[in-house]
């Protein structure tokens, strides 16, 4: 009867400790591996790969900012119209799935879901196959809307089950108080539904851009050869090449990992949150 | 463009839906909410489902990547049975259920310790989340490239196993280690979702229970398996389809980080669907291959979209 009842229902405490002092060590090593490589120059790399204590360099990763820079850009502007194009597609979907308005339409919402949560779990390469020749009979092949378009069915089904619990959330009683005020459907969803989602398009839409940025097997292969790529997809090959270019390489991974960071930290509660309702739902 | 599919073609028809819907009794006439599902609807049916009856097409047929864009020619289940009768089909079938068992441990077990530790709320405990969920958001292929690195054979890992005055491992180029190396890392990464559906799971299980037990003298890890574990149950479950779907997916670090080697010890069956597809131009058998994977795919999905649906109904 020491100090253990003020502290009920806890893990002992020095058992805490090592866990969380492994667990950081295991999840921060690799992260400072990335940036310390980052900042080798190549023949440091090649004499002393491992060598911690260094007179570290910009050299590397202004050279690849110079080489990849572009394909940062392109990154945004595929990632960005990807996951606008989800939320507008998404967000009228996850709301009629959340409608009960009669026994046939239960129904259908039912048999939707199902639908869904099997595109869901589709594994993302075996649908390169059949979207490449759907690809290249509409001529969109190669080209940016075609890698956006295939983005956007990629992550659709997930985003709309992930939504969709949110407006569940939405009162019934304003839907009522909406019809009996006289307002037409449309004016239901976009001045009640939307804004009352903010929270789940925010964080959907996080999610999305996530999964989208570091998308690279779509990029691979529906990009023709020579022309630029994200940077996921840069990174995809420079990982296939034979070398120990790891300076660069860590360069490139630590470009590719910046504007995540910047999306974490504005998004890391909803993600947390969303991420566990989506599993549980 | 989707800004464009959205716009309302069918706005005088909408008196006519809602009053075609039949809205119980005591509900207010509400507009039938279906044309909200017809631009995703079509996108999703064009681009996803669409695709899919091609890939059952092709896996029925001979295709190459020269009659791509043309007539394909019927074969039956020539495709189908050819692979079922490939010992290769059976050796990634064999890696894909090893890299699940791995996964399923780390998440369950591992997932389970971490998530009791960490369900403490402190400061130090959120940090580690927030550094873990950040590592479960980087791209795959940026976890898997610095795991390559980590690994490789002068890698860091090595490095230090040298100081220690031990011999270096072939973490990646051994036959027999390379696909722990994999399974450790893709436990690695997703060990955060894992944690953070557990301990999501654990905050909701009833305080006073936890204390009951407490106070009657039971240890901390008496109290976890007895009380808590029986209490997430469903978490459990669905976290388990979860895994095996998200190991069936597993192609990024193997990717990464081997590229199905040595030889072809990394190579799980979507990755050999893919390797068939895109590296032999065997169209076919990549999608015969693909297909074989959907149907367990479905048969293990069966018990997980139940779950949900009996979640939805109550």
């Amino acid at each position: 009867m020491s100090s253990r009842p003020l502290r009920v229902g806890a893990p002992p405490r020095s058992l805490s400790l090592a866990v969380k002092i492994v667990l950081t060590l295991l999840y921060v090593i690799p992260l400072l591996w990335i940036i310390l490589e980052a900042l080798k120059s190549g023949a440091q790399t090649l004499t002393a790969p491992n060598a911690i204590v260094f007179s570290p360099t910009l050299a590397t990763i202004g050279s690849v900012i110079g080489e990849a820079g572009g394909s940062v850009l392109l990154s945004f502007e595929v990632t960005a119209s990807a996951t606008v194009a989800v939320i507008l597609l998404g967000v009228p979907a996850a709301y009629a799935l959340s409608r009960r308005t009669s026994r046939r339409w239960n129904r259908t919402v039912s048999a939707v879901l199902i639908i869904l949560l099997f595109l869901q779990m589709v594994p993302q390469p075996m649908t390169v196959i059949p979207l490449y020749g759907v690809l290249v009979r509409w001529h969109l092949l190669g080209s940016i809307g075609g890698l956006v378009l295939a983005d956007t069915a990629l992550v659709l089904p997930f985003s709309v089950l992930l939504l969709r619990p949110f407006a569940l959330a939405v009162p019934s009683v304003l839907f009522e108080a909406a019809a009996l005020d006289g307002a037409t459907g449309r004016q239901t969803f976009a001045r009640i539904v939307v804004p009352l989602l903010r929270n789940g398009i925010a964080t959907v839409g996080a999610i999305v851009f996530i999964t989208v940025w570091g998308e690279f097997i779509y990029a691979t292969n529906f990009l023709s050869q020579g022309s630029r790529y994200p940077v996921s997809a840069l990174l995809a090959q420079q990982i296939g090449k034979y070398s120990a270019d790891w300076n660069t390489l860590m360069a490139l991974a630590l470009l590719t990992s910046l504007p995540l960071l910047v999306i974490f930290l504005f998004a890391q509660r909803r993600l947390t949150a969303g991420l566990t309702l989506g599993a549980v739902r | 463009m989707a800004a464009e599919l959205q716009s309302e073609p069918l706005q005088g028809l909408r008196d006519t839906a809602s009053a075609g819907s039949a809205v119980s009794g005591r509900r207010l006439r509400s507009p039938a909410p279906w044309r909200y599902l017809i631009a995703p609807g079509v996108v999703i049916g064009v681009i996803s489902v669409y695709p899919l009856i091609k890939l059952v097409q092709i896996a029925f047929s001979n295709v190459g990547p020269t009659n791509l864009i043309g007539s394909w020619s019927w074969v039956g289940f020539a495709n189908l049975s050819a692979q079922l009768h490939s010992h290769v089909l059976w050796a990634a079938a064999r890696v894909t259920l090893e890299l699940t068992v791995m996964l399923l441990v780390s998440d369950l077990v591992v997932g389970f310790a971490v998530a009791a530790v960490l369900v403490e709320r402190s400061r130090t405990t959120s940090a580690v989340m927030s550094l873990m969920t950040f590592v479960w958001a980087l791209p795959p292929l940026v976890s898997g490239s610095v795991w390559k690195f980590l690994l490789a054979s002068d890698g860091p890992v090595n490095g230090l196993l040298g100081n220690l005055g031990m011999k270096p491992v072939d973490w990646l180029a051994s036959p027999h280690l390379a696909l722990w190396s994999v399974g450790f890392v893709t436990s690695w990464a997703a060990l955060p979702f894992a944690t953070l559906v557990l301990r999501g799971g654990m905050l909701s299980v009833p305080k006073d229970m936890v204390e009951a037990a407490a106070v009657d003298g039971a240890r901390y890890w008496q109290t976890q398996l007895r009380i808590v574990l029986p209490q997430l149950r469903p978490t459990m479950t669905i976290l388990a389809v979860l895994a095996v779907l998200y190991s069936f997916q597993g192609f990024n670090f193997i990717f990464a980080m081997t590229s199905g080697g040595p030889g072809t010890a990394t190579v799980n069956v979507p990755f050999l669907a893919y390797q068939q597809a895109f590296t032999t131009f065997d169209l076919s058998a990549g999608s015969a291959i693909a297909l074989l994977a959907m149907v367990v795919i479905v048969l293990l999905a069966i018990p997980y979209t139940l779950s949900v649906r009996r979640e939805e109904q109550a």
